[in-house]
């Protein structure tokens, strides 16, 4: 392996550079120790967000929030952060739709992303592990600044799908629900620096503007179809 | 957006950072409560437009790193001081690591506290190395070290599992 463990490490942290997280990136395209030094180091670094995820889920406890709360003050902040979704979706790159498209069929999944998230059936790709409950349960409007899965845009397909745009550690993407399990529709590899993670969520944007058959959800209609199951209406 | 609004919104995120260095739900709220009443008497210490955050964090830690302290004096039982990691091809360790495989919260045991909390800041809670060292007012170099340890350890214990 041509890169000392620290700087793998480094790596999968994003503390690197650009140039040699794409020297890294590039080199483990064909050092096959190099990828699984990163799967195994990704693989941890999953497991543990995934462990200590359900801790933000919490309510927190009375005696905590009592300590703060002294009026009603949450509205502000939650119409805060619903202007700043709104708006972080409504910019999209129309010029990148057909981009992404093709981006979607060419870079697809990469040897090192945790095993875990993705499953295959029958040649598809399917959502597995902590990426399947993200989908499954996750709202874009009340999840934490720091989830391991961070959910977009949810919308219904031209198919009558729910689709749902997601940006994770390994893998950023569009899944759409189908039977019982989230069939992933656009992928991404989504490791790199933070300029290759804006480029690529605004790549997800588009990609799902150009699936959309109606608006995105908003915050209501998000928690709705979660709390029916994502049954799609007829 | 108000103090206290801002710490609202951070609460979920500091009861867990709270919970891996406690370990022990309640003791972990404890903490956050502590962390919240010294936050609020000393609030004029944090200066806006500065990260909350880290400052909260900054606040929990010291906090728990007091109390670990006084405890010790104490002599009270420390399960984690005891449980120092021994990695080195020892067949014992094999066995144990054998038995907590996927087992987060006992691998985390096994960390010295100050590998458990950079674990915690960087792996979970996802800071950048010279924030977590700001944080915890360490030099980066001994950040990365006490990281590799640490992450050395978890993926002994954690295995393939991980």
């Amino acid at each position: 392996m041509s890169f000392d463990p620290e700087t793998v490490a480094a790596f999968v942290d994003g503390e690197l550079d650009d140039l040699t997280a794409r020297r890294i990136e590039r080199a483990a395209g064909t050092d096959a120790a190099l990828a699984a030094e990163i799967v195994r180091h990704r693989a941890l670094r999953a497991q543990l967000a995934e462990h200590f995820a359900p801790i933000c889920d919490e309510p927190v406890p009375e005696r905590l929030r009592s300590l703060l709360a002294d009026g009603p003050k949450l509205d502000t902040s939650l119409a805060d952060r619903r202007a700043a979704r709104r708006s972080r979706f409504s910019t999209l790159h129309w010029g990148a739709i057909a981009a992404s498209l093709v981006l979607g069929l060419t870079i697809g999944l990469r040897p090192w992303i945790p095993a875990a998230d993705v499953q295959t059936d029958n040649g598809a790709l399917i959502a597995a592990g902590s990426l399947a409950r993200a989908l499954e349960t996750q709202l874009a409007s009340n999840q934490s600044s720091d989830a391991a899965v961070r959910i977009g845009v949810s919308f219904e397909d031209k198919a009558g799908r729910y689709c749902r745009s997601f940006e994770s550690p390994g893998l950023d993407g569009i899944g759409c629900r189908e039977g019982d399990h989230w069939r992933l529709e656009q992928t991404l590899a989504g490791e790199g620096s933070g300029d290759y993670r804006q480029a690529s969520s605004g790549e997800l944007a588009a990609a799902a503007a150009a699936m959309m058959r109606r608006d995105a959800l908003d915050a209501r209609g998000e928690r709705a179809a979660r709390d029916a199951g994502w049954i799609s209406r007829p | 957006m108000r103090f206290e609004e801002e710490l609202i919104e951070l609460l979920p995120r500091l009861r867990r950072f709270a919970r891996g260095l406690a370990r022990d739900a309640s003791d972990a709220d404890d903490l956050c409560q502590a962390a919240i009443e010294r936050a609020l008497k000393s609030r004029d210490q944090w200066q806006q437009g500065t990260r909350l955050d880290s400052w909260m964090y900054r606040i929990t830690r010291n906090l728990w790193i007091d109390e670990r302290r006084a405890a010790g004096r104490r002599g009270v039982h420390s399960p984690i001081d005891d449980a120092v990691t021994q990695v080195a091809g020892d067949g014992a360790a094999e066995v144990e690591a054998g038995a907590l495989r996927g087992d987060v919260d006992g691998a985390m045991a096994r960390l010295p506290d100050e590998q458990r909390e950079i674990v915690m800041l960087i792996l979970v809670e996802g800071y950048a190395y010279r924030e977590a060292a700001e944080i915890l007012d360490v030099p980066i170099g001994t950040v990365t070290s006490r990281l590799a340890r640490g992450r050395e350890t978890l993926m002994f214990y954690l295995g393939e599992a991980a």
